[in-house]
């Protein structure tokens, strides 16, 4: 056995060079792969660290559709014995007293009261300071802003003063704007003692909500609460750990394995083409081993061995670099949120995974070639020379598989995408036979002889050419296609925001706004229009797995303001209106997993209520968690009944920012937010500005990576024309024109793997433009800056790897070729 | 034309040194046939290789046309055997993706010197190997005596002042080498181009103005037609 590894060792290690490139590209391929599992892994832990913090020890939560309620209404929960721990919290809005010039709205803050800071119910890492319960907890974020320590005094406009007693990490409940100009739509939140907050505001007695831990009696009391707050302003929700309302990272990893599968499939291919290409060398080998009676499973565990070996040691060096490269990843991808986030790589499992991945993969790509040296016939190989051409009907069998499965371009469907990929690879030896054929004149004019020879080399291997070039206009396509997807998708967000935000700025208040308020906010001059927006939240519910969620559910109604899209609205206003029902949005829609006509469980105010989802639809209200119920029966059947919101509408010339101040300032007593619309797409499309650079990045690596594949595949093309190439230098061509050809070679695969790609790119552009399925989300606009950067990286680095296989090419032994031939 | 001075070849086979050729002298004449026999080692393609500046000498001085190969350097080399060389190969060598034509014409694409008149003479090349017609064809489609025509016509194609041809015929049967070999000696004839051929076939030496035998490395017997015992000689070696 031990033999058989060694002999295996020795084949793959024949010739270097391949060897090194084939062992590159896998390396590579598993080092993207594990890099995107243990970014995915972390990330998830990240966010789930973050969301336990949120929910801590606490297991339900008594909160109320009023911005406060009196303790007494929760009196039987601290006397409940199912209850082993209670943390009772008041929300005040209130403002800074500061030195500079910070605007009122800048110096907006919520403070939250707590009745115990060291409760397990609450998780605050503290970076500095302690938890005394007699001094304020900032987070570092706001420490920084204010430029306040520990035992520093923070002063509060018409409350007092308190000294800060710690300062933690960032938690969602403190969470807050990082700089001043987020300050302008984002409150600060920093945390106090409660009997010191009710001292300062007199809200005796009052609270926002209380959390509280159970023991096994928990469910039952949370039943038993159901019921006793019925017909109360308050309600009992359990605590869920779920933030896909803030944040929608999911839908960036989809789009990251997007690219790490690209580079697998990649990977894949340079494997296959160098098995391939050794089996086809070694036909006599084989031959001769099975005259001497080698079973054709020995054969090709022959070869087995070799694509095992070399996956192993592949995957033992490209797992430690896609370790590196995760964290890279991850540093890049927290960099984008506006606080520090504190991470710890999770690479056990994505180690395994990535091992597991990084043995299969190349022994799966090279399952036909390990089949066919086992299947190596001994007469017709001794006798007949090798051969790898492929012939014309296989050729014109490839084109019109090709031709049909690109007419998935008329079908409006997901898997078209599919489709057209498969296409253009099975076109791509007409696209290459075409292609070399057209710059054939233009190869001479750089390269005289050798470019004619060099057009006409690339046909002699067709298949294997235009596999190459089609793998690099794959990932070209793909990566034009999301960087396409990137570029319009802030466009793509404003319009949906701007088509459901309801109006042009969003106020909320910590009391319910009376007519008088509605009266004064329409006397101003910009102010067109003010509606009033209801809002339950948080309200739990129950995927169709049963996991626990979280959601807000927004009021609508047919002469509210628009907060969906949809072609049938008028009648899904109607049809909410009949029977309580609910529409779902679309990421909502997906994380509950049922279908339209179901019904979803709620923990209304009301009690578990089971409502029929009638239709799923698109909103810009958190990211599409989020649902929607006809306003009567949110107030009647779900026991809803206040509104917080405002959605203002503006003139024509006014916008969000000149009525921003004016708002602070006559509604300070109660007003706890202000977002105008430019907000909201700002903070929407903000973090998608840093994206197009990770596009960039990504988009290199793959060129990088196929550019390894057509490496390796010129040299696999250098090394069965050795006894050609050997004749042209002893009939008097030379190691500068042989080089030259082997790189007009080069040159014709990236550049039509690159033309192919770009026109692919801008087909599937096109198509997602006008798909009906994503409803004009992106518009048929082509990446000007990505296409210029794939025409640089494509013909420079296609032209490198020409480079590497030239000099072995120009290397050749005249004599020993000649022998050989 | 050509004079061969202590010509000496080694070649390193592991640790060991093996001397294929040991100090070889000879001359060859303008428009000469030389045929070179010998056993295989014996040092003959070895030669062949290092009068067409395909490899270099370890000692000794290769002179063809005035010119000392072992000074040149690695692309001196390479034109010069564009310019001054013919090959012709046992296994004709041909370039698959090309056609006849263009095999032909491939010295001259390679020096950038195909011209029209040149086109022309290729024509005349074809005609003159018997392959009018099939210019256009795929060089690998041909028969083996086809191949080794092409092969000729495209050796001659730039006029060289040296033809050598390696075996020449050593994949052909009796009629197709007759045949080869007749082509071969009629360019020496009307071209009066040396040819230097080395072959194992006594019937193909025997076209040669001179038969040159190798043993060990070193020249052990020269026979020229001109010798009163040369027809003796071959007729002894065939039986």
């Amino acid at each position: 056995m031990l033999n058989m590894w060694r002999i295996s060792w020795r084949n793959i290690t024949q010739n270097k060079k391949r060897f090194f490139i084939s062992l590159l590209g896998i390396i590579l391929g598993i080092a993207f792969v594990t890099s995107m599992l243990i970014a995915d892994k972390t990330t998830n832990d990240v966010f789930n660290y973050y969301e336990q913090m949120y929910v801590a020890n606490a297991d339900y939560w008594v909160l109320s559709d009023q911005h406060t309620y009196s303790e007494d209404a929760v009196s039987s929960i601290s006397t409940s014995p199912a209850v082993t721990e209670t943390l009772i919290a008041l929300d005040k809005q209130a403002f800074f007293e500061l030195e500079g010039d910070q605007s009122l709205n800048q110096r907006s803050v919520r403070i939250t009261g707590v009745n115990n800071q060291t409760s397990s119910l609450l998780k605050l890492p503290v970076i500095e300071g302690s938890l005394d319960n007699e001094g304020l907890v900032i987070s570092e974020v706001v420490a920084n802003q204010l430029n306040k320590k520990v035992g520093d005094t923070i002063r509060f406009a018409d409350l007092g003063e308190a000294k800060v007693s710690a300062i933690v990490e960032y938690t969602q409940l403190l969470a807050g704007p990082s700089d001043w100009e987020g300050a302008e739509s984002t409150s600060f939140r920093i945390m106090a003692p409660l009997e010191l907050l009710r001292e300062w505001t007199g809200m005796d007695n009052e609270l926002s909500y209380v959390r509280f831990q159970t023991n096994e009696d928990g469910q039952q009391l949370f039943e038993s609460l159901q019921n006793e707050f019925l017909n109360s302003n308050v309600y009992v929700q359990p605590v869920v750990a779920d933030d896909r309302q803030s944040n929608d990272i999911g839908e960036l990893y989809t789009f990251f394995y997007l690219i790490a599968w690209l580079s697998i499939f990649i990977s894949g291919f340079i494997v296959f083409n160098m098995i391939y290409t050794s089996v086809m060398e070694r036909k006599k080998e084989f031959a001769i081993m099975k005259s001497f009676g080698y079973l054709q499973s020995s054969v090709s565990k022959l070869i087995l061995i070799e694509v095992l070996l070399l996956a192993l040691i592949g995957t033992a060096l490209g797992v430690p670099i896609g370790i590196w490269l995760g964290d890279m990843f991850m540093q890049t991808l927290l960099g984008v949120f506006e606080f520090e986030m504190v991470y710890t790589l999770n690479w056990g499992i994505p180690v395994l995974t990535a091992v597991v991945i990084g043995i299969l993969f190349p022994v799966v790509s090279s399952l036909f070639p390990i089949y066919n040296a086992g299947k190596t016939s001994v007469l017709l190989t001794l006798k007949t020379a090798n051969h790898t051409h492929s012939s014309p009907k296989q050729h014109l069998f490839r084109g019109v598989v090709g031709a049909g499965l690109f007419s998935f371009i008329f079908i409006d469907h997901p898997s078209s995408y599919i489709a057209i990929l498969a296409s253009i690879i099975l076109l791509f030896p007409m696209l290459l036979y075409g292609l070399s054929w057209v710059l054939k004149p233009i190869l001479k004019v750089f390269f005289g002889y050798s470019g004619i020879l060099a057009s006409r080399s690339v046909t002699q291997q067709l298949n294997r050419n235009a596999n190459t070039a089609a793998i690099l206009a794959v990932g070209i396509t793909v990566i034009l296609l999301l960087s396409a997807v990137i570029e319009s998708a802030p466009e793509g967000y404003e319009n949906e925001i701007r088509n459901t935000y309801g109006g042009d700025l969003r106020v909320t208040s910590e009391v319910q706004w009376s007519n008088e308020d509605r009266e004064k906010l329409l006397s101003y001059d910009s102010v067109s229009n003010v509606e009033s927006l209801m809002e339950a939240t948080p309200i739990t519910w129950e995927t169709i797995d049963g996991k626990k969620r979280e959601f807000s559910i927004l009021a609508v109604e047919n002469e509210g303001p628009t907060l969906f899209e949809d072609s049938e609205k008028e009648q899904l206003y109607n049809d909410l209106s009949k029977e309580p029902s609910i529409l779902l949005g679309k990421r909502a829609f997906d994380e509950w997993g049922g279908d339209v006509g179901e019904n979803i469980y709620l923990n209304t105010p009301s009690g578990v209520q089971q409502i029929e989802v009638i239709d799923v639809v698109n909103t810009s209200h958190y990211s599409g968690y989020v649902a929607f119920m006809d306003e009567n029966h949110l107030t009647n059947e779900f026991g809803w009944e206040n509104s917080f919101d405002m959605l203002l509408t503006l003139n024509d010339g006014y916008n969000g920012e000149q009525l921003r101040e004016h708002l602070w300032m006559d509604f300070s007593n109660h007003l706890s937010k202000v977002e105008t619309i430019e907000d909201e797409i700002k903070s929407t499309t903000s973090s998608l500005s840093g994206m197009n650079e990770l596009i960039l990045t990504m988009l290199v690596l793959i060129i990088g990576l196929s550019s390894i594949g057509t490496a390796n595949t010129l040299l696999m093309n250098t090394l069965e024309r050795t006894s050609e190439i050997g004749t042209m230098r002893a009939l008097g061509f030379t190691k500068q024109q042989v080089k030259k050809m082997i790189i007009g070679e080069g040159l014709l695969i990236g550049l039509s793997g690159v033309i192919g790609g770009i026109v692919s790119g801008a087909i599937l552009i096109y198509v997602t433009s006008q798909s009906k399925l994503l409803e004009g989300f992106i518009s048929f606009q082509l990446p000007l800056e990505n296409i210029i950067l794939v025409l640089i990286a494509g013909v420079s680095l296609s032209l490198f790897a020409s480079w590497i296989s030239s000099t072995t090419a120009s290397k050749i032994n005249i004599i020993t070729s000649l022998k050989e031939g | 034309m050509i004079k061969l001075s202590n010509l000496t070849k080694e070649f390193l086979q592991g640790q060991e040194k093996t001397q294929v050729l040991k100090g070889v002298n000879l001359n060859v004449e303008e428009g000469e046939f030389v045929a070179i026999m010998g056993p295989s080692g014996s040092g003959k393609s070895t030669l062949l290789q290092l009068l067409g500046g395909l490899d270099i000498p370890t000692e000794g001085d290769i002179l063809i046309n005035q010119r000392y190969l072992s000074n040149m350097t690695e692309k001196e080399r390479t034109i010069f055997r564009r310019k001054y060389i013919g090959f012709i190969f046992q296994n004709y060598q041909l370039l698959p993706t090309l056609t006849v034509e263009e095999n032909i014409a491939f010295p001259l694409h390679a020096d950038g010197s195909l011209t029209k008149e040149k086109n022309q003479m290729i024509l005349e090349l074809l005609d003159s190997v018997g392959l009018k017609g099939l210019g256009r064809r795929r060089a690998n489609l041909l028969s083996g005596g086809q191949q080794q025509r092409v092969a000729i016509a495209r050796a001659l194609v730039n006029n060289p002042a040296v033809l050598l041809a390696d075996e020449p015929t050593g994949n052909l049967d009796r009629s197709k080498a007759e045949e080869i070999l007749g082509l071969i000696s009629r360019f020496n004839r009307e071209n009066n181009q040396t040819i230097i051929m080395v072959t194992h076939d006594i019937f193909a030496a025997g076209f040669a103005d001179r038969i040159i035998l190798f043993k060990d490395g070193i020249v052990d017997q020269v026979i020229s037609r001109k010798d009163d015992s040369y027809a003796e000689y071959v007729a002894n070696f065939m039986a």
